[in-house]
This record gives structure tokens, sequence and C-alpha cells, in this order.
């Protein structure tokens, strides 16, 4: 509706979609409230948050869908690209920080362990902490540990070697080579399935659960933040799969791709501080599985 | 100012903005309901920023009329009211929703939108010369994010939240009684309130980013960038890197809640003093988040009303930075009583009381901007006044605290309530109330009524006054904030400090029939009603602005560097 | 135009007079403390001063029946001083009750004492000048520089003297401040020495619980007694328990606390004594009493809807009284057995005046 812009900015027409992901998602987290509370709400209310999901993931959908049409069009001029550009960065900064509070809060656990002699009933504290010097150590006695050097390398290489694919097919992109883009994001998701596969395989072999103690939680809570980001990048990966065959990314312009191969190397630093930190470091000493 | 008359060399049709298609206007569905315009979502944000600070000051005054007598009078009405038990605990329950309301209220869903959202919107783009922001759609969806916020905080209202209905936690959502200690489904409400409207200051931030970063119009160097914007900036780059990690913390209370970790439970290992640490790493990055937009309001409107540009304009804006740099390494000072070791509390200490440097800088740069000025004391210049005083008087009562030892008695008083509320109900809300009566004819193409805009400040100043001043007594004697009770020795003090609420809230009317009467019947505003002091681009663009502006970007040419190089007097 | 701007003056005149004469009773206040703040470090530990448990008027229920053979070592609670070791109300009509409600209680402890008188003689004149020089700066420059008096504005935007000086200045006053802070925060950190009294504060949703480690291990549980209750037994209402945390006057005290639910916080105002009551941590602190006497507190930390209702009474007493007390309650003095009374109340007696 713009008059005659004389700039290279994009204008957008008004779009419902973020008020309907804003709706879907408040409905999401009701329902999830709703399902969390089956005393209160009944059995039956859960059915709330999936209505809220499919809306928010029609949302996505359908936004993504408008960008890439948008981009196909030719509305992403080169100062749209940078916003683009900047916005990622700018994302992905965030998500640094979120993963800042998991990295916290375990190596809060394992470098001041709390007393454990604690009994809840009696409030009774007989390990002091921070005087006496806490007797508790950070992994419980008895409870074993998954072996970082068996899966859990098995996975590193696998993401590493991911971030090799990945950046092949950016090259092959680059120099107009589609089928190498085709087949380095071919690689590049298979690897990302197969990570996920194997850290689904450890989840349910690994014998300790989500709550308990603080090492299972503080494990769980940052490995499976990075397996949801795993999923969200090679979904995205997959959608720059989907466009290649339909022909979109030029040599010149490719910022979706690039998009999600930064995101991807970001999944991929981020496993690699899990491993050292978490896997190795974190188990240091504990029996193994 | 960064851009003074001299300073901008504005190559651009105004005709052709105003009689384009550029004010082509969608329907009414798709204008409000479908926004991709940052200055309607600026608008919105601004109805809903007053909404909400009606809302939460009204809460506020459930508040003052419960204390002014000892005892309990109306909680258990209250209780009742929202579907609880006539008990005294659901009674007093009561207080701790009303507190926990009314502190996230005014923060996420008041100061936070007007200032951000609301002002930021409007205003960041017309500063920088920009048709519009970075991400239009993404604008869209951090304001009904902010709305959704919002809602699921009002969900919790009604629902179980422990000791009866609403989560009673305080604005902080201290574990353990936000986790075991609050059984029922009010606090996991609350909680994905808190992600869904941080959810959507995030997207904001990134974008506001962006949008500085890349959309500046030719000319427009980042040391020219007027200091609103700079403020908005800095404050998006706090919201970046601090809501993420508040998003971590609240996180991990769901899980304790309602999937048997023990992140912040000791009988599990956890740790409830790890929660605190998260919290305020973003907590004190937000209370200058809330504060740096009104420092740039400040500096755009004591410039303009002194005819003047900025005094110190780089140190002005470093200052911002540093402010926000330091605001990362301080959070502690929140955390005196916990059980910190004594070299923790001596930093804490010390980088806790640097802060106290760049806000001078600021507060004397303000005051240098005023000296050989030739003022002028329209209704925002009064507000700015008014700011400059009370919010120093509410930052050094924050250096008292800063002291960990003194801290030991004043923590969890009213002393503290008297200084955030020193800094936040009369900064903050001074600073918008400056800059909604600096903007308002500009946002509008009305002017408003000068003189209930002063009385409104004049009998605002002495209703927070009445109402806060005498709470640093309270403190200082020893009344424990989040009471609802107290003994006789208090009633004195509190019984003042309602009064001051009456005032306060007869003093709120002048406001809002000011805004009835301009937009009815105010005068028809002209693109810059302030004078030559207002030199910024907003004021090149008819009020209100055409719907697209900037079609054709203005060029700001400028022959020397003008804030380095200009000889001290010229 | 001009005359507006009159008007306008006239009104900023009118609003610095309310502003001043706001500040004005904290700075008399501030001159009122200086001379009965003492540096702390020399302030003598041992009180003879203070009322005798006989002189307290006999007025709350009866001690806990305890198994005390001794009819000598029955406890009456200690009736409180007014004005002392509880907040000040203004409408008492006491002289100078009012200027006193607007400032800290008198403290009790030397850490307490050397605080206060770190807020009144820095801090408080501090702060009091700052706001004071900005509020002035801002009716100069409103006075000078209106646009009647001045209307034509200069253009300066530097002058990297005064904006060095408003730089430096305030990093020295922030030095001056910090030294002080840090010596207070040094000796509120001192270790408790090996022969001091520990009584471990509990929290619990929503009384609060203490316990003897060194006597035996006995714990008192302290609820708050209702306003009717309160007033009969002579006591300030809110603030009032029905069994109070006993300690002896003039010796070190190991405060430890601890919660069982969620947190509370365990705050006695006019001993500038506050410490978090964290569920699964042990918080300890060094504390002496100066004198005998109660000293009245409340939980400072959100715990729920009682949060309000879970008050703090610490009633010091001379160390043979405490001795007394501590039979009454069926514990022992340390090094004791329990069996053998008669030089009970020696032992904590004799950790003398070194405290601080
Ligand atoms: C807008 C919000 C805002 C702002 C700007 C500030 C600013 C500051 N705050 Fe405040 N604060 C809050 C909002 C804010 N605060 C809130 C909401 C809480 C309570 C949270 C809760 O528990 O619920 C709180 C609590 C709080 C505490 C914890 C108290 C406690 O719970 O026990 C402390 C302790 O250090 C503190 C310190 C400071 C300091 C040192 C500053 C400094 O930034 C102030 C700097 C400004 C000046 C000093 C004035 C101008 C300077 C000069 C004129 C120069 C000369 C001055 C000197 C040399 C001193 N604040
Ligand atoms: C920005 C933040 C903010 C603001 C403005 C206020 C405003 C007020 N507050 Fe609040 N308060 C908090 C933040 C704020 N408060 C927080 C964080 C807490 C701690 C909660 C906790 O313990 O967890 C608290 C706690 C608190 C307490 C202590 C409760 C307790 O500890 O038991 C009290 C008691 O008197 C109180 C009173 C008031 C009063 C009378 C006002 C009045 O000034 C209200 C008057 C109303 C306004 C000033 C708003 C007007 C604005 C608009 C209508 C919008 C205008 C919009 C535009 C111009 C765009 N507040
Ligand atoms: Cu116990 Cu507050
Ligand atoms: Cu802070």
């Amino acid at each position: 509706m713009a008059g005659k812009a004389n700039h290279d900015y994009h204008i957008l027409e008004p779009d419902i979609w973020p008020l309907a992901g804003s709706i879907s998602a408040l409905t999401f987290t009701s329902g999830l409230v709703l399902h969390m509370h089956p005393d209160v709400f009944g059995d039956a209310a859960g059915i709330v948050m999936w209505a809220g999901l499919a809306g928010l993931i029609a949302t996505f959908f359908m936004w993504f869908k408008n960008i890439v049409v948008e981009a196909q069009r030719g509305d992403h001029t080169p100062v749209v690209q940078l916003h683009l550009r900047y916005g990622m960065i700018l994302f992905i900064a965030s998500e640094v920080m979120f993963f800042v509070g998991w990295f916290w809060s375990f190596f809060d656990f394992a470098l001041f362990p709390t007393a454990l002699e604690y009994d809840a009933a009696t409030g009774a504290t007989t390990s002091l902490f921070g005087t006496e010097g806490a007797k508790a150590a950070f992994i419980p006695e008895g409870l074993h540990v998954l072996d970082p050097f068996a899966l859990p390398l098995l996975n590193t290489l696998i993401l590493l070697c991911s971030g090799t694919t990945v950046t092949w097919a950016h090259h092959a992109l680059i120099h107009g080579d589609r089928d190498g883009l085709k087949q380095g994001l071919w690689a590049t998701i298979a690897l990302g399935v197969l990570f996920s596969a194997i850290q689904a395989y450890e989840y349910s072999s690994a014998p300790f659960g989500f709550g308990g103690n603080t090492y299972a939680s503080a494990f769980y809570m940052a490995t499976g933040f990075h397996g949801f980001h795993v999923l969200i990048g090679t979904i995205f990966l997959a959608v720059c799969l989907f466009r290649a065959y339909k022909g979109h990314f030029t040599p010149r312009q490719h910022f979706g791709f690039e998009a999600a191969a930064w995101y991807w190397h970001f999944v991929d630093v981020v496993w690699l501080f899990l491993f050292v930190a978490i896997y190795v470091w974190g188990g240091w000493g504990a029996e193994y599985h | 100012m960064a851009t003074t008359a001299e300073g901008f060399d504005i190559h651009h049709d105004h005709g052709h903005d105003a009689h384009d298609h550029a004010d082509h206007k969608p329907g009414f569905f798709a204008r409000w309901f479908m926004s991709t315009n940052h200055k309607d979502i600026g608008t919105m944000y601004l109805i809903f920023a007053i909404i909400a600070g009606i809302v939460g000051g009204a809460i506020s005054g459930i508040m003052r009329v419960e204390l002014a007598e000892p005892g309990i009078q109306y909680l258990q009405w209250w209780a009742q009211f929202m579907g609880g038990g006539n008990d005294l605990n659901t009674a007093l329950h009561m207080w701790n929703v009303f507190i926990t309301a009314h502190g996230l209220i005014m923060v996420f869903f008041m100061v936070m939108p007007a200032m951000i959202g609301g002002f930021g919107n409007w205003f960041v783009p017309l500063m920088i010369g920009a048709p519009d922001m970075a991400f239009p759609r993404m604008n869209n969806v951090s304001f009904w994010l902010t709305v959704a916020g919002f809602f699921s905080l009002l969900f919790s209202l009604f629902v179980p939240g422990g000791t009866g209905p609403g989560a009673g936690t305080g604005w902080t959502v201290y574990a353990p009684l936000s986790t075991s200690g609050s059984k029922g489904p009010a606090v996991d409400f609350a909680i994905f309130s808190l992600h869904l409207a941080g959810a959507g200051s995030i997207l904001g931030a990134t974008n506001f980013i962006t949008t500085i970063f890349n959309m500046r119009a030719p000319g427009m160097t980042l040391h020219k960038m007027p200091l609103f914007v700079w403020s908005v900036l800095v404050t998006a780059f706090l919201l970046l890197l601090a809501l993420p990690v508040l998003a971590a913390a609240i996180t991990m209370l769901l899980t304790d809640r309602n999937f048997g970790t023990t992140f912040f439970d000791p009988a599990g290992g956890g740790d409830p003093v790890l929660y605190q640490h998260l919290f305020w790493f973003f907590g004190h990055p937000e209370v200058y988040i809330m504060i740096l937009p009104g420092f740039g309001m400040i500096s755009q409107i004591v410039a303009t009303f002194s005819r003047k540009p900025v005094f110190g304009y780089l140190g002005m804006a470093y200052a911002m930075v540093a402010i926000g740099v330091v605001g990362f390494i301080v959070w502690a000072h929140h955390m005196y009583t916990v059980g910190l070791d004594v070299n923790t509390k001596m930093y804490f200490t010390a980088a806790t009381m640097v802060i106290a440097v760049p806000t001078g800088v600021k507060i004397f740069s303000w005051i240098a901007t005023m000296w050989g000025g030739s003022l002028q004391f329209k209704s925002p210049m009064v507000w700015s006044l008014g700011f400059i005083f009370l919010f120093t008087v509410g930052g050094v009562t924050g250096v008292v605290l800063a002291n960990g030892g003194i801290d030991d008695n004043l923590h969890d008083t009213y002393y503290v309530v008297a200084h955030f509320h020193y800094v936040l109900s009369m900064g903050a809300v001074f600073s918008m109330f400056a800059g909604f009566y600096y903007w308002f004819p500009k946002m509008s193409g009305r002017m408003h009524s000068e003189l209930l805009s002063h009385l409104h400040f004049w009998t605002f100043f002495v209703g927070v006054n009445v109402i806060f001043f005498p709470q640093h007594f309270l403190g200082m004697n020893g009344m424990p904030r989040r009471y609802p009770d107290y003994a006789e020795a208090f009633h004195f003090w509190h019984q003042i400090s309602t009064y001051g609420y009456y005032i306060m809230a007869g003093s709120m009317v002048f406001f809002f029939v000011n805004i009835l009467y301009a937009l009815a019947a105010g005068k028809k505003a002209e693109a810059n009603p302030w004078g030559e002091g207002a030199t910024t681009l907003e004021w090149t663009l008819p009020s209100p602005p055409p719907y697209h502006q900037f079609e054709t970007l203005p060029v700001i040419t400028d022959a020397h560097d003008y804030h380095d190089h200009r000889p001290a007097t010229a | 135009m001009g005359q507006r701007d009159t008007r306008m003056k006239k009104a900023i005149l009118a609003a610095v007079a309310a502003g001043l004469a706001a500040f004005a009773p904290l700075s008399v206040v501030a001159e009122a403390a200086a001379p009965a703040a003492p540096v702390a470090a020399e302030a003598p530990a041992a009180t003879t001063a203070a009322a005798p448990a006989d002189a307290a008027a006999p007025a709350a229920a009866p001690a806990a029946a305890a198994p005390a053979a001794d009819a000598a070592s029955a406890y009456t609670p200690m009736a409180p001083t007014k004005g002392k070791g509880m907040p000040t109300d203004p409408t008492s009509g006491e002289p100078g009750a009012m200027l006193k409600s607007m400032h800290f209680q008198d403290q009790y402890s030397a850490n307490g004492e050397y605080a206060l008188w770190m807020h009144d003689m820095i801090l408080l004149p501090v702060i009091t000048a700052i706001s004071l020089l900005v509020l002035g700066l801002l009716l100069y420059v409103v006075v000078r520089f209106n646009r009647r008096r001045n209307p034509v504005a200069s253009k300066t935007t530097h002058n990297t003297l005064i904006e060095v000086v408003w730089t430096i200045v305030p990093v020295i006053i922030l030095v001056i401040i910090a030294v002080p802070s840090i010596t207070l925060l040094a000796r509120q950190y001192e270790t408790p020495p090996a022969d001091a009294v520990t009584i471990k504060a509990t929290g619990y949703q929503w009384y609060w619980g203490y316990s003897y480690p060194d006597h035996g291990d006995f714990e008192v549980v302290s609820n708050m007694l209702d306003e009717a209750a309160a007033l009969k037994a002579g006591e300030p209402h809110q603030l009032a328990v029905d069994k109070r945390m006993v300690v002896p006057a003039g010796v070190p005290l190991r405060i430890q606390t601890t919660a069982s639910d969620v947190i509370h916080a365990f705050a006695v105002p006019s001993l500038w004594f506050k410490m978090d009551a964290v569920p699964g941590r042990l918080n300890e602190k060094l504390l002496t009493i100066k004198e005998p006497g109660v000293y009245y507190g409340q939980c400072s930390e959100l715990c729920g809807a009682r949060h309000g209702y879970m008050p703090i009474v610490v009633e010091a007493l001379p160390p043979a009284e405490f001795a007394a007390w501590v039979k009454a309650q069926g514990g022992s003095m340390p090094g004791e057995e329990a069996a053998a009374p008669a030089a009970a109340a020696a032992a904590p007696a004799a950790a003398p005046a070194a405290a601080s």
C-alpha cells in the first residue's frame, strides 16, 4: 500500500499471523497448565494444549512460508537481507544466554554441592553447607552416569561431521553446484536425525530419570534443550532442502540457508560445551553405566 | 541533543509524504489487529500500558487502603470475592496475590510496554529517519505476546495458588515458596505470563537493535543519533541478554513444580539460592531496562525546552552504555542476607556503588544542559525537572542499600520499598508522563491543556512524595515489606502514606480528563509545537505523521563533526 | 508568556520549600544522633545497668512447666522497656518520639552501633547533601536561566574540566563511603570464638523454633500471641510471642538459621541482625548483645500467607539468669551434668568483655 517508496526497506502488508500466533501461544501455555493440573481441571483439559500447539505450528508454517514467498518475490533487497542477518545473530545471542542459565545451574551444583542429609520432614540439616564443608557429593552414591566416551563421543563426532557437511552444502551453493547443495544437506539432515536417534536411545536406557537429584535434573535440562534445538535445526535444514529442490537460493542470495547453517553451528558449539562440561568433567570419577 | 537544526540539513519533501498514497490506511480490523505499522503498534502499546497502569494503580490502592490501619480490614472480603475461603489464611494470601500482581503488572505490563513498546516504537524510526521498524510483522507479535502474558497473569488470579486463589509469591517468585510452597495452577499461569511477555520483549529487542543499526537515514551516524535512540539501543541489549536467563530460571521453577526435578529443592540436592542468583542476574538489568528509556526521553526534553543541545552528548551516550554493562555485574546486592561470604559481599558493595558515577554524569549533564539555556516550563519540562530531583533521591537511597552491612538492617523493609518507588513510581513514571506530554501532540495531532498537565504534575508530585517519603521512616524503624498487618508503632506513617495515595489518585483525574479533552476539543497541533529547541526529525513531519513517513529518506548532511569539535561557545 | 513564567517560578519555589521541609527532620536526626554514636570498637561490653529480671513487671504468662527443682530458677518473661528493642510509635506522646520514629531503632550490639554511626555520620549527610545540591542547582537554573531572564541560549556543549570534576568527585565520595562499609562487613563476619553460645533458629510456616545444641539440644517453639494476649502481657501486638528466644547478654552468640519448608529470615532491627533461613542451608553469624533486654523482630522474607505473623522476640538475660532459664527448660550448661546446677551460671559469664 506504500506510495512511491524511494527506499529499499520492506514495508509489509497487515498480517493476521502475529495475532494468531499469540493467541495460540497463550492457548498452548494455558493448556499446559491445565494439563499439569488434572486434579483441578480434569483429564480432558489437556486438549487445549494440543489445540494451542497446532495453532503455533500453523503460525510458524504460515509465517515462514510468507517470508519465503516474499524472498522469492524479491522483497529481500540487500538491506533487508542485512536485517535478517542481524536478526538471526541477535536471536542466537539470546539463545546463548538461555543456555547460560542451564550451565549456571549445572556448575552451581557441581562446584557447590549442597547438603544431602537434609530431612525434608523435620527440616533437620545434618551436613552443613558452607561451614563444615558439604559432605554431599554432586553425584549421589551409587548413581551411574553415562560413559562420555561411548555414545556421547560418537554423537560429538556426528555433530562435528554434520558441521562440515553443512559447510560443504554452502560451498556447493556458492559455486552453483545444486547437486552438491542437495547432497550436503541430505548428509547433514541424516547426521542430525542420527544424533537425535542416538540421544533418544541414550535417554531411554539411562539409569536415572529427570527428577530426584540435581545431577539428573541439570543433565536432562541442558541436554534436553539442546536436543530440542537439534530438532528445530534439523527441520530448518529440511526446509532448506525442500527449497533447494524447488529451485530456491542463488549463489548470491540464500540467507535462509545461511541462517539454518548458523543455527546448526550454534547447536554444534553448544554440544561441545555440553560434552566437555557435563559428560566428561561432570561425570568424572563417577561410575559409568 | 544529537540532532540540531544545523546538524540536519533535511532534503526531503513534506508535501509528498502528506498527500501521496502514504496516508492510505487499511480498514479497521486489518489496521489494529493485523498491524505492521510502527506508529499504530506504538499506539496500541501505549493504550495497553495505560490500561495496565490503571489496573496496577488500582491494586496499589487496595493495598494502601488495607495498610492505612493495622489489622486486616478488607482482605477477607477480597478473598471471598476472588472465590476463596473465609478463613484468615486465605485473606492473608490475598495480600501476597495483590503485591505480586501489582509488581508484575507495573513492571512488565505498564513501564516496559509504555517506554519501549510505546515510545520506542513510535519515535525510534521517526528519530533515525526510517520508514518503519526492521521487522514490522515481528513488531506486532511482540505486542500481542505482551497482551497474552497479561491474560495469563489474569488467569492466575482465579485459580488455586496454595493458601487461596492467585499467585502469592511476590514478583520475584522465589523458590521454594513458588515451588513446593504454592500448590495449584496459579503460579504456573504466572510463570507462563513471564515466558510470554519475555518472549515478546526479546523479539522486540531484536527488532530495535536491527532497526537502529541498519535503518539510520544517510548521514545519521551512531554518534549523531538522538539520545533517546541510544537509550533504547542499550535497553534492547539488556533485554536481549537478561531475559533469556529469567526464562531459564522460571522454566526450572516449572519443572520443579510439575516434573519432579530438584533444582531449587534441597531435599534433592538443589539450592534455593541458585534461583535468586538467576533471577537477579536478570532482575538488576531489568531495573535499568525500566529507567534507561526514561533517561533518553529526559535528554530530549531538557534540550528542547532549554533551546540548547545536550551538554556532553558523548558522555551521556556512553554513561548509558556503562550503566548497562556494569548493571550485569551487581546482581547479588539483592541477596546480601542470604548467607553470602564476606568477600562476595564486599565485591558487590563496591561494584554496585560504581553505578552512581555514570548516573551522576547524567544528572549533572542535564543540569549543565539547562545552564545558560533559555528555559521554558512547558509540561514535559516540569515533569523532567521533577524527574531529575526525585530520581536523585531514589538513587542515593540505592547507594545506602548498596552497602552490604547497612542493608543487613534495611533489606526487605519499607526503606527498600521507598527506594524503588522513588526510582520507579517517580523516576520511570515521571519520565513517562514527561514523554507523554512531549509527544502527545505529535502522536495525536492535538494539543493537550497545559493547565491540566501542570495541575497533574503538581498534585502528582505532592501525592507520590507523601506516599513514599514516609516509607523511608517506616523502613528504618523496622517495618518489613510484604506485610498486610503491623504493630501499632507503624500506624501513623502508614496512614500518612495512604493519604498520599488519595492525593495521587485525585491527580490522575487531571491526566485522564486532559487526554479526553485533547482528543475531543484540543487545538490542532503544528508540526513542531515546541519551537526551535525541538530539533529531532520527528518534528519535521506533520502532526500526526503520515501513515508511512520518509518514503524518501531524509539526508543528514553535516559539514563537521558537530559534537566533538565545536568550540566551547559558539 | 512572561507572566506564566513568573507563576511557574513561584510555584517551583514553593515546591522547593516543601522539599526542604521534608528533608529538614532528617538532618536534625543526623545531628541528634551524632554525639550518641560511639565508635564501635571502643564500646564496653559488660553491662550492669539493665533491669534485673525481678524488676520486670510480672506481666505475662507463667513460664513453661519445666522440670526445675529449684524454685529460684523459675523464669518470668522480662517485661519490655518502652522504646528499647522495638519500633517507636510517633504518636506515643513521649518527647522526641516523632523524630525517633523516622529513624533507626537504638542499637544494642557493637556492630549495630558502628553501622548506625556509619549511616548517621556518613551516608545520611552525604545523600542529603547530594539531594540538596541537585535540588539547589535545579532551582538555580530555573530562576536564572528561564526564558525571560535569559532569552538567548548559549550553545555550550562541552567543558572538559567540569566533566572530569563531576566524574572524579563522586568517585572520591564513594571511596570515602567504601572504607567504613568494608570495615563494617569485616566486623560482621568475624568468626565466633569456640566458646560462643550456639542457638539455632529454624523457620517453619509460620513460627520459629529455637534450639540450643550446647545446652542439651532442647527446642523452644515460638508462636505469635494474638492481639488481646499481647496487650494483656504489656507487649506490642504483632510482635509478641508465647515463648521467646532467651540468650545470655554480653556473651558472643553463634546464631545459626535454617528453615524446614520455604525461606524465612531471622531479623531483629535493634541488633542490626538479619539472616535468611534457607532450607538446606545453615547460615551462621556472630552476635553479641550488649545488655539485657527484650528485642523484637519479624520474619523478613516472604514465606506465604502468615509471613506477617511470625515475629521474633530475643530476650537477653544476665548469664546467671540465662543458666537458670536453661535449667528450667530441662537443658544443661556445657561441661556440666544436668544434675549439678550449682555453678551453672558461671560458665558463659566467664567469657568476658571482649565482646564486639
Ligand atoms: C528504575 C529502577 C531502579 C533503579 C534505577 C535503581 C537504582 C539503584 N538501586 Fe535499586 N532497586 C529497584 C529499582 C531500581 N534501582 C527495585 C525495584 C528494587 C527492589 C527489588 C525487590 O526486591 O523487589 C531495588 C533494590 C535495590 C537494592 C536491594 C535492596 C534490598 O532488597 O535490600 C539495592 C542494594 O544495593 C539497590 C541499589 C541501587 C543503586 C545503587 C542504584 C543506582 O543505580 C542509583 C544511582 C543514582 C544515584 C546515586 C543518584 C544520582 C547520582 C549523583 C547525583 C552523583 C553523586 C552520587 C553519589 C556520589 C552517591 N536497589
Ligand atoms: C513501575 C513500577 C511500580 C509503580 C509505578 C508502582 C506504583 C505504586 N506502588 Fe508499588 N511496587 C512495585 C512496583 C511499582 N509500584 C514493585 C515491583 C513492588 C514489589 C512487589 C513485591 O513485593 O513483590 C511494589 C510494592 C508496593 C508496595 C509494598 C507492598 C508490600 O511490600 O507489602 C506498596 C505499598 O504501599 C506499593 C504501593 C504503590 C503505590 C501506592 C503506587 C502508586 O504510585 C501507583 C500510582 C499509579 C501510577 C503512578 C501509574 C500511573 C500510570 C499510568 C496510568 C500509565 C500511564 C501511561 C502512559 C503515560 C503511557 N507498591
Ligand atoms: Cu517466615 Cu516470612
Ligand atoms: Cu539491583
